[in-house]
């Protein structure tokens, strides 16, 4: 770890090595003038003992220092007169200026050298330090993996304790290195008004008076956690950059981990919620064939003998039950359809009088009642998955033939509203008409009218539930209510003639 | 029991109940049938039998129905009425594309298999006497197909040619359900996409001029989510 400032050692230490290469530069010396080479050469060699200190020392001082002894000392031993400071030749001070000032220059450059590549390799660490943690918090399987990783990693950096205070989904955080159990003691609840950062984290038994750092570990739209530097460390500018670098690291990381659980969530409630329409499709689909065959059976079982032998109203009543039975079917199975949702309904232009005739065709032809049907001359288009506006109408209908005596009219009428914006549907009837004690449940799920009558008790329970369902699907609102012009009920629903714009609610 | 019929049936379904009911039920009416529980047997039933007609259940556990509808277009004009559990539309006008004659879904009366039988059976007849019907009708409606005249109750009804053109595919359909997506490749031509709208729109305007109730025809029925039927009795 690098250290700044100059103590003691580091001085003493820097003075022997200049020392040292100044003795052996002169020693060279003395031993070039023995031989006889010219002293120009030993001028480079005190050059060469200038650049070595300045190699093996800290800062440009020494070099400068190193400079000045080097000439001083060629001065004393290899100038006339030698073994003196005095100069005979004049010329000589231009040697000894030129000396100077290349040492002085040379001694620079090596440290500014020395200065850059010590840089580099702090940067250098510093990478390496983030690769390695952006690598283990690849791996990371869980977010208190990435809490331990990344203050395991400042704690290795700095030598110390270093702590992440996760803050989960609920705004509580969590501390790495703590037990999950013993958190709960530290650190109290974090309360609405309060904000994470001013929560005090006094209490912890590792600082206990000290407190510490605090770097928010945060992404571009949460805040993941706090990390918590013992007051007592020091921190250079570097060493604070490097661990902001690896706290965004970490909230990339926390952010990246959350995003794939979420997504996993979704796909496993998706998951779920496939399984069990497939369950009650496959359910009601096994339902159908039995169903069929009965249908059939009882269906022929009548016709067969005459028409006052009871027998005959037997079989028909097998045949009305099945069919009662296959609606029931036929709902659940277009309710699991709603839930697979909203955004799947196959929605086309289709004119509202052409479910209207389809449906009152299907409920005429099942039991045989008549219908007076309204609509209006201009063709109203709306936007429909109109299998399933079909089955409102077939439920609103069977349950208008239901309650209302053969001799009573049941009435269907199509409209547009004022405001152009919306088909009225109203399916009305002379039955019983609704209690008012039942009017505001009537379209919950599972209410059956408070029993009146047995058969009603059963009657159209889901049937309504699913119209009311159906139709809000389609962004319309279905109504049910008693005449006011006498005895029966009436149901009436819209439905938009405009595709909406807006974004679906599922 | 009724009359003996000539006309040999084969029922396709693998449900032993729903097969004898059918079996049974096509006794009474005096057919002669067969049965066979898989799109196997149904083949080799139909290679070496003068069948007339086919009742196709589409789940079958050797094969999809839809192939043994198919495959035996390859070949054959039989007539097939598609009797299955599966009730999506789109699966319906598949099964009606891929030329099946008609399609019931289970649970169904008798008496509606019956009428979609009888509807089968008078096609095949109609079609293999190969005689040009120049006037054909239906209730109080009535089509001269030479002269393209269209009648209600004997008063003549103006249409458009493209009202007269689906009017006309309806009529020698008769019957028989015309998916949405048919009628538009025949009405408009290939290519014209699956723009349900513009055929909505001309039925409703068709509808207007020969149906007494748009909102509760009697000629022209639709099929929900499928296509459109010209009443045949």
């Amino acid at each position: 770890m690098k250290k700044t400032g100059l103590n003691g050692g580091d001085i003493f230490r820097s003075v022997l090595v200049l020392m040292l290469f100044l003795s052996a530069a002169t020693g060279v010396g003395l031993v070039f003038r023995s031989i006889g080479f010219n002293v120009v050469n030993v001028v480079i060699v005190y050059i060469l003992s200038v650049l070595l200190t300045a190699r093996f020392t800290r800062g440009y001082a020494y070099g400068i220092v190193a400079s000045l002894a080097a000439t001083v000392t060629f001065n004393f031993f290899f100038t006339e007169p030698h073994y003196s400071l005095s100069v005979n030749d004049p010329s000589n001070f231009i040697t000894f200026a030129v000396m100077t000032v290349t040492a002085v220059i040379t001694s620079a450059l090596t440290s500014k050298v020395k200065q850059s590549a010590s840089m580099a390799q702090e940067k250098e660490a510093e990478t390496i330090a983030l690769f390695r943690l952006t690598n283990r918090l690849t791996d990371a399987g869980s977010l208190e993996d990435i809490a331990d990783i990344a203050s395991n990693a400042v704690s290795e950096l700095l030598g110390c304790n270093a702590r992440l205070l996760r803050s989960d989904g609920n705004g509580k955080q969590q501390d790495s290195s703590l037990p999950q159990n013993d958190v709960r003691g530290l650190l109290p609840p974090e309360t609405d008004g309060e904000k994470k950062k001013s929560r005090s984290l006094k209490q912890s038994p590792r600082e206990p008076a000290d407190g510490c750092h605090e770097m928010p570990v945060r992404s571009r739209d949460a805040l993941h956690g706090v990390l918590c530097i013992p007051k007592n460390v020091r921190m250079n500018d570097s060493q604070t950059r490097l661990i902001h670098s690896m706290m965004e690291s970490t909230a990339m990381a926390m952010d990246r981990l959350r995003s794939v659980q979420d997504r996993i969530k979704a796909t496993e409630a998706a998951t779920q919620e496939r399984y069990r329409g497939n369950l009650l499709r496959a359910i009601s689909h096994d339902l159908r064939t039995p169903l069929a065959s009965i249908m059939g059976m009882a269906e022929m079982l009548a016709n067969m003998p005459p028409e006052d032998d009871p027998r005959h109203s037997l079989a028909e009543d097998i045949y009305k039950e099945t069919n009662w039975l296959h609606s029931l079917v036929q709902n659940i199975l277009n309710l699991t359809r709603l839930r697979d949702g909203a955004m799947n309904l196959s929605r086309q232009m289709v004119p509202v009088e052409e479910v209207v005739g389809g449906a009152v065709n299907h409920v005429g032809r099942l039991t045989g009642r008549e219908i007076i049907v309204e609509a209006p001359d201009e063709v109203l288009f709306a936007p429909m998955d109109a299998g399933l506006i079909e089955q409102v109408l077939v439920n609103l209908l069977d349950n208008a033939v239901k309650h209302t005596p053969p001799w009573e009219e049941i009435r269907i009428s199509v409209r547009r509203d004022d405001e152009k914006r919306f088909a009225r549907i109203l399916v009305s009837d002379r039955g019983s008409g609704i209690l008012t004690e039942d009017l505001p449940n009537i379209f919950q799920m599972f209410y059956t009218a408070s029993a009146r009558r047995s058969d009603a008790s059963r009657g159209m329970g889901l049937g309504l539930t699913i119209c009311a369902a159906i139709v809000e699907a389609h962004g319309g609102t279905i109504q049910a209510r008693n005449r006011a012009d006498g005895h029966g009920a009436e149901f009436e629903f819209t439905l938009p003639l405009e595709e909406k714009h807006e974004p679906e609610t599922k | 029991m009724s009359q003996k019929r000539s006309e040999l049936l084969l029922v396709v379904e693998d449900d032993a109940r729903i097969s004898n009911f059918l079996s049974y039920a096509l006794a009474q009416e005096g057919f002669p049938v067969l049965t066979s529980d898989t799109a196997q047997g149904a083949l080799s039933l139909l290679v070496s039998q003068p069948v007339d007609l086919m009742l196709l259940d589409l789940g079958l556990p050797d094969a999809d129905g839809m192939d043994v509808i198919k495959r035996v277009r390859e070949w054959s004009e039989l007539p097939i009425i598609v009797v299955s559990a599966r009730d999506q539309d789109r699966e319906k006008a598949a099964a009606l594309d891929a030329g099946a004659d008609d399609y019931l879904t289970k649970p169904f009366s008798a008496t509606e298999l019956m009428a979609r039988i009888r509807v089968a059976i008078r096609h095949l007849y109609r079609e293999s006497s190969g005689r040009h019907q120049a006037v054909a009708e239906v209730g109080g409606l009535k089509i001269d197909l030479d002269r393209r005249l269209v009648f209600l109750e004997d008063a003549e009804v103006h249409l458009t040619p493209m009202e007269y053109s689906l009017l006309a595919v309806l009529f020698q359909n008769i019957g028989k359900v015309l998916t949405t997506g048919a009628l538009i490749r025949e009405l408009y031509g290939p290519g014209y996409g699956n723009d349900t709208q513009a055929l909505r729109t001309l039925m409703a305007g068709l509808r207007r001029k020969v149906e007494a109730n748009p909102a509760k025809p009697r000629y022209i029925l639709t099929e929900i989510g499928v296509g459109y039927r010209l009443v045949d009795e």
